[in-house]
Parts: C-alpha cells; structure tokens; sequence
C-alpha cells in the first residue's frame, strides 16, 4: 500500500502543480477564489499538522460513535491531527450551523467536517456552505471508481469534489419472522400486507430521513417502478405521478399503528416500537444496526431482513468540508484516512459497525483485498451484494421536500 | 444600580427579536437578494390557526393543572407536620429536574411500551397518554414540574404573610373552609398569577416536552418553528422565524393581561 501511495502522492504533486500553476495564470484575468487551495497533497500533510479537525456527525448510531471514537480518532492522531466528533441529533443541525455562521461572515468556524448527504448536501451547495474541488486532490480517492453513478452524483446534486465519499447504505426494511409467517416479497405486497393486518405497520413522519426514503419508495412503487420516475425533479411528473401514491398512502393510514391518526415522529421511534413489540416491521438506512440489535436482545431474535423483489434504493454517504472551517488541510488529511483500505475494512466489520465500502475493491491490491474478504458475515444482514441487488437510484434531491411536504398536507394533516 | 442587568437583557432580548422578526420579513435570506416581505407569514397561514390553539390549550392546561396541584401542595407544606415536610421534599427535589429529563421519564413511564402499561399487563387497551389525541403526557410533565414551583414560591408568600391573619382569623372562629376563601386564596392570588403567568408563557415557548411526547400533527408553534427552522427548503428559515415572532407576539399578550389584571388587585402593593 505504500509503494503505491507514495507513486500517486508524486503524480498527485505533479498534476496540483499544473493545476496551481493555472491558476497563477488564469487569475490574472479573474479573481483569486476566496478558498484556501493547496498546491500539492504533501503541503496539505504538513498544513494538516497539530490542527483540530471537528466532525460533526449524526450521534444516534453507537456503532458509528465508536469506530469513530476507537478507530479513526486514534489512526489521525498518528498523522498529528487532532479529531474531536461532535454529536448531533440530525445533520441539519450541523448544516444549520454552517449557514449561521455563513451569516455571520465566520472564516474560522465550529464545523470543519460533516458528514452528509442527500437534501442536506444539495442544499448546502445551494447555499456555498461547501468547500469545493479538494478531493481530487485525495490520494485514496484512486481507489474508488470514478464513474460509480453514486460517488458522482447525490441525490441528484453533483459531487464535483465538495464531499469525499465515506460508506455506502442500502434502504432496508426488516421485520419479526415469529409474527410475519407470510412475508410479503414486493413493496405493494408490503402495504397490502399492512391492511390486512391493522396496527401491525407504520413507518416514520417525514421529514424523518427514513420516513422520507419510505415515502419515495412507495412513489416508485405505485409508479410502476423506478424506471417510470425521473431523477430529475419536475413539477409536471410530481402532478401526475403523486396523487396515485398519496391515495394509496391515505387508504392505507387506517390499518396502521394507531389508525394512521399519528406517526412515529422519527426512525428512532418506530425502532422502539418495533423492539417493544407493537408493529412487525421497521426499516432503516443503515442495515448494520441490526446485527448487534439482535444479538443484544433489543430487537426480537426471530428479525429478518425482507428482500424486495424489485429492490430498495441505494446511495453513498460523503464527508464534507464547510467554506467556513478554518482547518481545511487536516480536515482532508481525515477525508482522505477516512477513505484509506484499512479504515474502510475497519467500518465494514459488522461487530464494529457494518458500513460499505466505497471503495472499488479491483483497484486494491491482494493485500488490501484480503482485509475484505477477511470480514466476518452478519446472521441477519445479508452480504452488500445480495442487499443492493437491483438497487433503485436515489431521487433528486428536489423530489424530497415536495414529497415531504405533500405527505404533511394530504396524508398526516387529511385525518 | 440597575442599568448593567438592563443592558445585557435587553441586547439579547431586543437584539434576539430584532433579527429573527428581520429575517421573518424576508431581509435575511440565505439565498437571493433581500426584500421586504409577508411571504414567509403567508407561506404558514394555513397551519398558524391550528398552531396558535394548540399551543394556547396546552399552555392553558398545563397552567391550570399546576396550580391547582401546587396550591393545594402548598396548603399541605404550610400546614407543617410530617406530611408537609414529605411534599416539601419531593416539591423542591422536583424543580431542579430538567424539563427534556422529565419528558423522557414520563415518555418511559407512560407510553404504550412504557413501564406502567407494562406493569398493569395492559397490552392493546393503554390510552394512548404519549402522543395521543389529548397531548396528557405533554399537559401531564408540565404539570408535574411547574406545580413544584407554584408550591414552593405560594408557600413563601403563605409562610410569611399569611400565617397571622389565619391564625387570627381561625382565633374568630372562621372554619377550614371560610379561612381558605377569604384569608388563604385571596393572600395567595398574586404570587398565584405571577406563576401561572411564568407557567403559561413558559409552556407556550419551550419545545423540547412537546416534540418528546407529542404528535406529528397538529404542531404546537414552537416544534412548528423548529421543524421548519430545521427543513433542508433554503426559504423554510424565514417561516420558522416567523413562527417565532407569533408565539413571541402571544407571550407578550399573555404577560401584559397578567400585568393589567394585577395593576387592578389591591393586594399588588
């Protein structure tokens, strides 16, 4: 692994110094971007040195606390950076953050990394709340497959180098095989399943991200497919696409948990309901919780995860630097650890936290393969490849607002 | 003496009120040029009608209950003995209790899967007291914490002024009854509204117990505003701003009736 780091260090030094290079030159004719650059990735090493990195990172996932805590926390310390992980209830809070301190015009920020994705990244570009272009400037970012359609594009929103990918998920839904003896094999067959079983369903409120993700789900559901929903948001496709998915939805409300008159208000609700018995069925985001869930006991151990026939969509995670951080070369120099063959096979364990790699396992070498392979599998979760078997691309991330806001109005406030 | 105190109150409830009703005008936007507008008002006004009532009947509730409990939880205390000292106790082991630890104790005590439907083998048949219809958990933490404050500040006001006209009026042989009507409520109806006003403006304002153990819809405006505060929609900040500015608006109705209701009672000065 290190022969060929220090091979791409130097055709990365190469490459940044063509590109400062051209810049030197084009900034005769336009002005200096106001982002810190750095002219190669050995200066950003040594920037990174004796800086503190602050990830600000969703806290409800202990599994993820902890590999961050035991294993990334210590592995930066040996390059001299300083990482701290801040926990927060939602990404939005961080993103929040980020565009206060915009407001207020701070250059030094609280937020140096994030982790993000989807709506909260596409709106955050909006609003020039990222840092852009530094990834390529990643040596571990030529291990990952350049044109995998979910490290270029999420949620629709381009990455263009404004966030280095982290770990892959797959939307699960996973249900208690003591009580479901007739698991139902399509998403319509799911929510039949639910009426002919009142108060045993129900899923999370959006703009719960889960929710929310069950919401476009069912969209492609009653569309037909994914293939008959764009990507791309467009008012024309919501108006006739929507009302077939909100009426199905509002036919569906009275067999669930509580008649359909409330929801859970978020994933974390509907988990306890599930653990505690009253509904048969959940569904997360990230599949890997449920390895340890069940094997403490929290969740029933007859839990299964139920594979539709028509697949579940998809999407990557990324870390993402704010334009205000102030500590931009070690909150790379993390992004790019972050992404190294060691840490990704770290995360991918199921006892530490079962995150996917995104990185491109043929452009590692056997040793760096082997690491993989070495992982152990999980009794309850099945393996990447059967789980995103006919995987469904995420919508754009315009769809999600519309969607939210459309299942508040018609479906939550119509009762 | 005062102008320190003043200062720093007023730089951050004027200065707190002045940006966020700014930006509920449109002239703080996170995108796009600034303009003077009702947009982010008008964007809400289907869900601030059913926003304010909620919020209003909760707060109401919520006040009503806690002093009624701490009133009488107050006489008991006054009354001395053991039984006085007992809810004295627990009164004051109460108040420090955060309001978000007090909701989720009752979310465990109380919820369908909650330890109580547990022990009482309830199965289907819990009210639903945690995000039911009738927001009783909601109603239930904010009475449980804020009747210890009412009974701790209504004793104060008992113990130090009421004792001798009680004494005295119980020496002319007023009974229990007559004694609490015209001696014991009439002393304590200042310190009474005082509270149930800090209660009503507080449950009015705070979201964190209603978020814990409420319903996705309706909303009371502060979840309201938070949720909205929180939307990843970049034009979502200046509604949730204004929702603010509305719940604001109301505490400061309810403050000013409580201050002109007191103005007219004699016992004020």
């Amino acid at each position: 692994m290190r022969r060929f780091g220090i091979r791409r260090i130097r055709f990365g030094t190469f490459i940044a110094g063509a590109a400062a290079a051209l810049l030197v030159l084009s900034a005769c004719s336009a002005p200096a971007p106001a982002q810190q650059s750095f002219a190669s990735w050995d200066q950003v090493v040594v920037d990174a040195k004796g800086q503190t990195v602050r990830l600000w990172m969703y806290g409800g996932d202990e599994q993820g606390n902890a590999y961050v805590d035991k294993d990334l926390i210590p592995a930066a310390a040996t390059l001299g950076v300083t990482l701290q992980r801040v926990p927060v209830a939602d990404t939005r809070d961080a993103l929040n953050r980020v565009l206060t301190e915009i407001q207020a015009g701070t250059r030094d920020g609280t937020v140096d990394l994030v982790w993000v994705n989807g709506d909260n990244f596409g709106t955050g570009k909006q609003a020039g709340a990222w840092s852009c272009g530094w990834t390529s400037q990643l040596p571990n970012m030529l291990l990952t497959n350049s044109s995998d359609p979910l490290l270029g594009n999420d949620f629709g929103t381009p990455v263009q180098g404004c966030e280095a990918p982290w770990s892959k998920a797959q939307f699960t839904i996973a249900y208690n095989s003591a009580t479901v003896t007739d698991p139902p094999h399509t998403l319509a067959g799911l929510l039949d399943w639910a009426q002919q079983h009142p108060g045993r369903f129900t899923y999370p409120a959006p703009p719960d991200f889960t929710g929310s993700v069950f919401i476009r789900e069912g969209l492609d559901s009653v569309s037909g497919g994914d293939k008959n929903v764009p990507l791309r948001f467009d008012q024309k496709a919501f108006d006739r696409l929507t009302p077939a998915l909100y009426s199905r939805l509002k036919e569906l409300a009275p067999s669930l948990w509580r008649q359909g008159k409330t929801y859970p208000k978020t994933s974390a609700e509907l988990n306890t309901l599930y653990a505690g018995g009253q509904v048969d069925f959940t569904m997360t985001y990230g599949p890997a919780e449920l390895t340890k869930l069940v094997a403490d006991g929290t969740y029933p151990a007859a839990t299964k995860v139920l594979t539709l026939n028509e697949g579940t969509v998809g999407n990557a995670s990324f870390l993402a630097i704010p334009s205000t951080s102030g500590h931009k070369a070690a909150a790379m120099t993390v992004a790019n650890l972050a992404l190294s063959p060691e840490q990704q096979a770290a995360k991918a364990d199921p006892r530490v936290w079962g995150q996917y790699t995104v990185l491109d396992t043929a452009r590692l070498d056997p040793a760096q393969r082997a690491l993989f392979e070495q992982l152990p599998q999980s009794a309850v979760v099945p393996s990447y490849d059967v789980l995103s078997r006919n995987a469904n691309p995420e919508l754009s991330a315009a769809w999600v607002p519309a969607l939210d806001d459309a299942w508040r109005r018609l479906v939550l406030a119509g009762r | 003496m005062a102008a320190p105190a003043i200062l720093i109150t007023a730089f951050v409830v004027i200065g707190g009120m002045a940006t966020a009703l700014a930006q509920s005008l449109g002239l703080f936007p996170l995108v796009g040029p600034p303009s003077l507008t009702v947009a982010a008002y008008a964007a809400q006004a289907s869900d601030l009608p059913v926003g304010i009532g909620l919020s209003l009947a909760i707060a109401a509730a919520s006040t009503v209950v806690a002093c009624l409990v701490g009133f009488t939880a107050a006489l008991v205390i006054v009354q001395g003995r053991w039984c006085g000292k007992l809810v004295a106790a627990l009164g004051t082991l109460t108040v420090p209790v955060p309001h978000i630890v007090g909701a989720a104790s009752v979310s465990l005590l109380l919820a369908d899967s909650g330890l109580l439907a547990r022990l009482f083998n309830a199965g289907g048949s819990w009210p639903e007291l945690v995000g039911g219809p009738w927001w009783i958990g909601v109603v239930a933490e904010y009475g449980w914490k804020e009747s210890a404050f009412v009974a701790l500040v209504v004793t104060g006001t008992l113990a130090t002024r009421a004792v001798s006209y009680d004494e005295t009026a119980a020496l002319l042989g007023a009974g229990r009854l007559s004694r609490l009507r015209h001696v014991l409520l009439p002393l304590s109806l200042p310190t009474l509204t005082v509270s149930a006003t800090i209660i009503f403006v507080y449950s009015l304002g705070s979201y964190e117990v209603a978020w814990l153990l409420g319903r996705a819809y309706p909303e009371p405006l502060p979840v309201m505003a938070l949720r909205l505060f929180n939307a990843a929609t970049l034009t979502a900040r200046p509604e949730a701003a204004a929702v603010a500015i509305v719940t604001t608006l109301l505490s400061f109705g309810a403050v000013a009736a409580a201050l002109a209701y007191l103005r007219r009672s004699t016992l004020w000065r």
